[in-house]
């Protein structure tokens, strides 16, 4: 209580002094930047994911291969969720002598509990349904059309009569950009009763559940380890490769600048306890002398330090839950549906971030000075130990690492980060010692304030090194923050250029193209991009029956029952990477097929393997020639199989096709649909929208974060400068007692500060720019990106710039100052 | 040579006050003293008495609240820091209490200090001769912390006349050294002072410091006791 009492008396003392004001501004700072971001980004993230769950009609669900046990939908409805559950298989549909290979999707009453299912009644009306009641059935526009029927009429499907009661436009389908076969949704009851899911059959089965986070997070933890062979969760980030890109790049852009925030108030900390320490040397001299042992000197070290840290945290606590309230008042447009709530654990876990940064960053310089000899109240050289490596100076780092690794959460953006940073610090010191060794022999010769100037670096050698590191640190964050992030949003922005295709067309038939192409002319669409589509059946591989070949995996069993699409074409496409063999070319002599990755890995191919399909009466014997990498989160229609040009195009296909059509001219589109009625047109709009929509978000949260980054790293600079303040203060008054000249000082500081910025300026540009690119590469994965060199060299710039102004206004007042009065003081 | 132009240093009515918490406080009240080329002088007194500040005055360091001071011939109550702080470079030498050494500079460089300020060309080789001077040739290239009490103040000392000074302002020059150092440091000093002919004004509490120069005033809370 005592000690307590004691620190309390000391913080009131004290609080005045400017460390002490940096290291609760910057643990503040540190607690909301993290706060801030954490919260937002639950509540983006909580954004996305229910955006989301609207692709695949839950919040989650589960999927399984055969019907799956009662327990799992027991345990939700335990837990207050709501269920759905749907079964999708293939089943022909019969109408007179017509008949229709379908994707059907049986599904209950409570389908979709997310998203909407979009049909089309007889007038022509759009609307939101439920699945159809028993004996309805829902068919689209292509099974209409092949199967030649009408809204009201009846069709046959899985030995019952179904009445088909709308045509169906949309379902949340896990946002698939192309099925292969015409769709139909009908009621699960009358799938059991016609015994289309029963043994035997190849439907999957899927139980959706929706409701709180809370609970959703609790289902997925208790369910997950209860899966068995053949079951897998569905969750949104899972359902969709191009969904999942961005929300993996989304979660990584977020932490990155959380975490950039928070390290910049950790580096503001190290120099505020660093110069605390400093200052209070003689302090803790004079209680060691008079018999206060070293662990009591620590215990009110630190207890200050706690009556310092906890309304700090507190302060940053609130403000990060204020602030992020406010954020999502003013970007309400952006940040919808997100929940009402605010998230109190993230704002909590800034709090334990934010102490833990202050306990790594100001521990070393405090536990140190405790250590301070009684003997340095005689001769302050006495104060400390040297010690040519310190251990305790690793805990900061520690702390940085052990903070990248926890907030990272991606594999490779923590060791990139950190390896970035500890190039800044390695290039800053360097440098520093480069222009510290040059100031020495360049010093004698110069102009009296400039060598003054750099005499004053090459003096406080220990002090400048730090100073030029916490510096390009902070620099470096700040550019990353300002011109990297955003540079790299725009990347990702420009994989979706306002022409990304955004409508795709199936079954167009070979004596349409020319027509189709003439008339998305007149419609002004751009971007066509056509590719033949075969459907066929992978019928052996190396010559050994695919049936009598052993499949482990239970997912190469699922492909090999399927029906397979097969395209050709004579360049490698765009968004394809030939990983293993060579590509096949337009014409090889042989017939050729090039594989992804997938496939190699499901059925363990390799280059030189024989696959043989079929193709409906013809077979085709193809060679791999190679293996691809190929980018599903591209909006490109890429395929598992290419065949080559030469020998595929004989087999009997269709074609497949992608345009851009500008936005509101989709109405034209139903003229289309009337000319060819045979053709599936697909709507990607809202799959693009979705993403952009998470690039935006992300945006805004990157805005805020900005703010308070920008914050800290002004008070790193701040407490960069201040480090040395007394030093500088000492020698200015020194100077001018010798009779410096005011100019003297102004040139010698102007040239201090401003090589200061030069090496901050220098490494942070080209930290930064490395980090980013490799970013790029190694995150966010955006191709061909480049880091903007002109306003990273121009904000480089600036700031080296303010770094010259803010240590001259630092000196102005010095050189105001009676040096006697200096002199006194020091 | 009129006899202005003798006159190093000439304080006519200076006062110094300064406003406090508590109002206003007189530290120095018509302080009237000359001192002639070439002597010295030692203002002793209580602490708290107003030397330093006086010194501080003399030197130009602080400017007074009222009075005028003469360096040289040159009114410092009339000039602004600007010009003080060229006729401290050019004509003032310092030794302080606390040696104010500066601790990231060697003996060496701290001795070139006035000089490089000066714009001097010959800095390096007239700070090694000073310090050859005072003993310290050997220990140039040490910091501050590596000498003893005794040797910082004599790199001081070095400081202080490397540049040749008129006049040499000490403030309490032996008060950190035992008796036996403050003693060597003390005559070092005065033999420096008269090997360079130099104006001395000294604040000491030390009697025997005082004893050496050749006037001697006594401040008595900011007044002095006999006009020097």
């Amino acid at each position: 209580m005592k000690l307590l009492r004691l620190a309390l008396r000391t913080l009131r003392r004290e609080w005045r002094l400017p460390e002490l004001r940096t290291l609760a501004a910057a643990l503040v700072l540190a607690v909301a930047a993290l706060g801030v971001v954490a919260t937002l980004s639950a509540r983006v993230e909580h954004g996305i994911v229910a955006s989301a769950a609207e692709l695949i009609g839950g919040d989650v669900g589960v999927h399984g291969a055969s019907p799956l046990p009662e327990s799992f939908a027991a345990r939700a409805k335990q837990l207050g969720l709501k269920i759905s559950r749907d079964a999708t298989f293939p089943s022909v549909a019969f109408a007179g002598d017509r008949n229709q290979l379908l994707d059907v999707t049986a599904v209950d009453a409570a389908y979709p509990l997310r998203g909407r299912l979009r049909v089309q009644d007889a007038e022509g009306h759009e609307q939101a349904a439920h699945g159809p009641a028993p004996g309805a059935v829902y068919l689209d526009h292509r099974a209409l059309t092949d199967l030649h029927l009408t809204i009201g009429q009846p069709v046959q499907l899985g030995g019952q009569t179904l009445r088909i009661a709308a045509q169906l436009n949309a379902l949340p389908d896990g946002g698939q950009l192309v099925t292969m076969a015409p769709r139909a949704v009908m009621n699960l009851q009358d799938a059991h009763r016609a015994g289309l899911l029963g043994m035997g059959s190849r439907a999957g089965h899927d139980l959706l559940v929706a409701g709180e986070p809370p609970q959703i997070r609790q289902y997925v933890t208790e369910v997950r380890p209860l899966l068995q062979k053949g079951q897998r969760l569905i969750t949104p980030q899972s359902t969709q490769q191009r969904m999942r890109a961005a929300f993996d790049r989304a979660g990584a852009f977020l932490r990155l600048t959380a975490l950039l925030a928070a390290l910049l108030a950790g580096v503001a900390i190290a120099l505020a306890a660093q110069r605390y320490a400093r200052r209070k040397t003689d302090e803790v001299a004079l209680l060691r002398a008079l018999g206060t042992p070293r662990r009591r000197v620590l215990g009110l070290l630190a207890a200050t330090l706690a009556a310092l840290a906890l309304p700090a945290l507190a302060l940053g606590s609130v403000l990060a839950l204020g602030l992020s309230q406010l954020a999502w008042h003013l970007a309400g447009e952006l940040l919808t549906r997100v929940p009402t709530q605010l998230p109190w654990l993230p704002a909590w876990a800034a709090a334990g971030m934010g102490l833990a940064v202050l306990i790594g960053f100001a521990f070393p310089p405090l536990a140190r000075l405790a250590d301070v000899a009684p003997v340095a109240v005689f001769r302050r050289s006495l104060a400390r130990r040297v010690r040519r490596f310190d251990v305790l100076y690793l805990l900061p780092v520690l702390v940085a690492v052990a903070l990248i690794w926890l907030q990272a959460g991606n594999a490779r953006l923590g060791p990139i980060l950190a390896a970035s940073l500890f190039g800044v610090v390695a290039a800053a010191v360097l440098l520093s010692l480069l222009l510290l060794w040059l100031a020495r022999r360049i010093a004698p010769g110069a102009h009296p304030g400039l060598r003054l100037g750099l005499a004053a670096l090459a003096r406080r050698r220990g002090l400048s090194l730090i100073q030029a590191t916490a510096l390009s640190l902070g620099l470096t964050a700040l550019l990353l923050l300002g011109v990297i992030a955003p540079s790299l949003l725009q990347g990702w922005r420009n994989e979706l250029p306002p022409d990304t295709p955004n409508w795709f067309v199936l079954n167009l038939q070979n004596d349409q193209r020319a027509g189709f192409e003439q008339a998305l002319r007149d419609l002004h669409a751009d971007g066509l991009n056509m590719l033949p589509l075969a459907v066929g059946k992978l019928v052996s591989i190396d010559g050994q029956p695919i049936d009598q070949r052993p499949l482990p995996n239970p997912d190469a069993k699922r492909w090999a029952d399927r029906q397979l699409r097969l395209s050709w074409t004579a360049a490698l496409p765009s968004s394809n990477r030939v990983v293993a063999g060579t590509w096949q070319g337009a014409d090889p002599p042989t017939p050729m097929v090039s594989i992804d990755e997938r496939w190699r890995d499901l059925f363990q191919l390799k280059p030189g393997d024989r696959m043989t399909f079929q193709v409906g009466e013809a077979t085709l014997t193809t060679t791999v020639s190679s293996v691809r990498k190929v980018d599903w989160s591209s909006f490109q229609v890429n395929f598992f199989l290419l065949l080559d040009t030469a020998h595929a195009s004989r087999l009997p296909h269709t074609w497949i096709a992608s345009f851009h059509l500008p936005r509101g001219q989709s109405g034209a589109l139903a003229t289309l649909s009337r000319d060819y009625p045979n053709l599936s047109l697909i709507d990607v709009n809202a799959l693009l929208d979705r993403v952009r929509g998470i690039i935006d978000r992300v945006n805004v949260a990157v805005r805020w974060v900005l703010g308070f980054s920008l914050l800290a790293g002004i008070l790193v600079l701040a407490a960069a400068l201040a480090s040395s303040a007394r030093e500088r203060e000492h020698e200015a008054a020194l100077l001018r007692t010798l009779g410096a000249h005011k100019s003297q000082l102004h040139v010698a500081a102007a040239c201090e500060f401003a090589l200061l910025g030069l090496i901050a300026g220098i490494t942070a540009a080209v930290g930064a720019a490395g980090a980013g690119l490799w970013l790029a590469r190694g995150v966010f994965r955006i191709p061909g990106y480049l880091p903007p060199w002109e306003p990273l060299l121009v904000a480089a710039a600036a700031a080296a710039l303010s770094v010259m102004l803010i240590g001259l206004a630092g000196t102005r007042r010095v050189i105001r100052t009676s040096p006697l009065e200096l002199l006194r003081r020091s | 040579m009129t006899e202005s132009d003798k006159v190093a240093l000439d304080a006519r009515d200076v006062s110094k006050h300064v406003v406090g918490p508590t109002g206003r406080i007189d530290i120095l009240d018509s302080v009237t003293l000359r001192v002639p080329q070439g002597e010295s002088l030692a203002i002793v007194g209580a602490s708290g008495s107003g030397k330093t500040t006086l010194l501080g005055l003399l030197a130009g360091l602080d400017t007074p609240s009222s009075g005028e001071i003469h360096l040289d011939g040159h009114p410092l109550h009339d000039s602004d820091e600007e010009t003080r702080a060229a006729l401290r470079r050019q004509l003032v030498g310092f030794v302080f209490q606390s040696f104010h050494l500066m601790p990231a500079l060697t003996a060496e460089e701290n001795v070139m200090l006035p000089l490089e300020l000066d714009g001097a060309e010959d800095a390096r080789t007239r700070a090694r001769d000073a310090l050859d001077a005072v003993g310290l040739g050997a220990r140039r290239s040490h910091y501050p912390h590596q000498l003893s009490g005794g040797e910082q103040q004599r790199v001081a000392l070095a400081r202080a006349f490397v540049h040749q000074p008129r006049i040499l302002f000490a403030d309490e020059p032996t008060g950190n050294l035992d008796r036996r150092t403050g003693n060597k440091v003390c005559e070092l000093l005065f033999e420096l002072n008269h090997s360079h002919a130099t104006t001395l004004v000294l604040v000491t509490h030390d009697t025997q410091l005082a004893d050496h120069c050749m006037h001697v005033a006594e401040l008595d809370d900011g007044r002095l006791r006999e006009p020097a």
